[in-house]
């Protein structure tokens, strides 16, 4: 495999962050590890200098045993036709915060308020942080690692005296 | 909420129940007499949880969820999770398995067209199109039931190929429902796509500059209808999709109409595709075993996959961490973008007899969205 056009923004991304770590991963893949700070800029020079129009997702993922938070920023070129992920790292807080791209690409509002909902990250500068889904849920955020929905769902929930006499024989002989 | 000024601005809630709705899914627009000057989506009517249902599960159980995460499209979810899984894992899927996977796709996509064009009808009045497409979306059904053992949430995609190979006669029965469909598109044209109604109410509705969609992150059929042939089928290949020849069809109005058209459009060159997998496919196996499921540690990795939806660009984000179980799984559905921002763009300055069929032409899948 030649990879030309992954080799090219692999050379873009380099001429300007010498420091950061920048693979290609496989065809039409290349992964980018950015400190946090950077991101604002890398996010603005895809936009306008790299031809990279399209953000596809933002994903969140909760390294609970680091301490820490992972979003990466999945950016997608029509001509290029390559997609670059992008990921940064935050500390793993109560309230943890990180700067928005909503004013540079507007599916990133969605994006953000999801993950807002989800992990409790807050993105300054975002708007629109209000719920979409956990309407009426005041508990911790659900996608976080420490959240265990059984311990959750056993805590909060009473269950109902149910022995049948039918299921006398059956109690006990599944779960152990 | 507006201000309330000399009773001229009110608000109206549209949905979660209502029949203008595509499943269940609230729109909460502001209006002045019957023009919409504010508009407001409102979710998490089918939140079920998924994205953390799947990190408690093995790998191999997880397959009959993703399958429930969109209902009339429900194959791109299979096939891009057991894609992910294969891409960290390093597992091979035999040429044969690709091929099966490129077929079931576009009868999904196949289906999934025919329920919109019911939708979108229904949405300006002419009834009997649902009545009709839908009936006929069941013969897909029933070929889906041939083949997997069930209709809708097929569970048939799994990593290492598919779950099981044709059946005696399948072939000849996918081809008979394709000549079917085809024989049915110029009663479609009759009733819809050639319908003055149609052009009288679909025509400069929901208009969107190519520029705004790409601002606004829009994919599929509805970025199509406003001029780019962009379509991840092409750009970004998978299964069988580098070995069959077909076309990306555009439009450049980029109101409800073209989307429709341009779905239109799609179906002919998805009956297309599907004949040519059957003309083509070669013969082998259809499974690579992967190890003991129940057992099976798949190796520390990420993967990004992507693949196109009749609804848009679908992409799963998968992390594992070495374990039995994913460590992460977000899914990127279609309508993410579709069913909010670019709904609620399209929804201002437009008027109240617009709103569902401006839904309808966009596709945007609720089920997507909350997941």
């Amino acid at each position: 495999m030649e990879y030309v056009e992954e080799k090219k923004v692999v050379d873009d991304i380099k001429s300007v962050f010498k420091e950061v770590d920048c693979i290609i991963k496989r065809e039409r893949r290349v992964e980018v590890k950015l400190p946090k700070e950077k991101l604002l800029e890398f996010a603005l020079r895809m936009q306008t200098n790299w031809d990279f129009p399209h953000l596809s997702a933002i994903s969140c993922v909760d390294w609970i045993d680091d301490g820490e938070f992972e979003l990466v920023y999945h950016f997608w070129s029509y001509n290029r036709k390559v997609l670059v992920s992008a990921s940064i790292r935050i500390p793993r807080e109560e309230n943890a915060h990180f700067e928005t791209l909503s004013h540079l690409w507007q599916p990133a509002k969605f994006f953000e308020r999801d993950i807002h909902e989800m992990f409790g990250i807050t993105f300054d500068g975002n708007d629109d942080m209000s719920k979409f889904i956990l309407e009426e849920w005041d508990g911790p955020p659900p996608m976080r690692k420490d959240f265990v929905t059984r311990e959750y769902a056993l805590s909060f929930y009473h269950f109902r005296e149910y022995h049948p006499e039918w299921m006398k024989d059956l109690e006990g002989a599944g779960e152990k | 909420m507006a201000e309330v000024k000399e009773r001229r601005v009110y608000d109206l809630f549209i949905g979660p129940n209502h029949p203008g709705i595509e499943g269940n899914y609230s729109m909460q627009l502001t209006l002045e007499g019957d023009k919409i000057v504010k508009a407001k989506t409102q979710g998490g009517f089918l939140h079920r949880g998924f994205e953390k249902l799947m990190e408690e599960r093995l790998f191999i159980q997880n397959i009959a969820i993703v399958c429930r995460i969109c209902v009339p499209d429900p194959d791109p979810n299979e096939e891009n999770y057991a894609r992910a899984v294969e891409e960290i894992a390093g597992i091979e899927v035999p040429i044969r398995a690709k091929y099966i996977r490129t077929l079931v796709l576009e009868l999904s996509r196949i289906a999934s067209h025919l329920f919109t064009f019911g939708g979108h009808a229904g949405t300006i009045g002419l009834y009997t199109m649902p009545n009709w497409s839908i009936a006929d979306r069941d013969r897909i059904l029933d070929l889906f039931e041939e083949l997997t053992g069930a209709r809708v949430y097929h569970i048939y995609i799994m990593p290492g190929g598919v779950r099981r190979d044709f059946p005696a006669g399948f072939k000849k029965h996918v081809m008979e429902v394709m000549d079917y469909i085809e024989s049915r598109i110029p009663y479609y044209d009759d009733l819809l796509f050639d319908n003055a109604i149609l052009y009288k109410r679909a025509k400069g509705i929901g208009k969107m500059s190519l520029e705004d969609a790409i601002k606004w992150g829009v994919t599929g059929p509805n970025l199509r209808a406003c001029g780019l042939a962009a379509d991840v089928r092409k750009d970004d290949p998978y299964e069988a999709y580098p070995y069959l020849d077909f076309e990306i069809p555009t439009r450049t109005e980029g109101d409800a109409l073209a989307r429709l058209l341009v779905r239109r459009a799609e179906l002919i060159q998805s009956i297309s595709i599907v004949r040519q997998v059957i003309e083509n496919i070669p013969e082998g196996p259809v499974w690579n075993k992967i190890p003991n499921p129940l057992k099976w540690k798949v190796p520390a990795g990420s993967a990004y996959v992507r693949c196109e939806s009749s609804k848009g660009e679908y992409a799963y984000y998968m992390v594992s961490d070495g374990g039995r179980k994913p460590y992460r799984v977000h899914v990127r559905g279609a309508s993410v973008t579709h069913g909010v921002h670019v709904l609620e763009n399209l929804l201002v300055g437009s008027r109240i007899e617009d709103a569902s069929q401006i839904m309808f032409s966009l596709d945007a899948c609720p089920p997507e969205i909350d997941r």
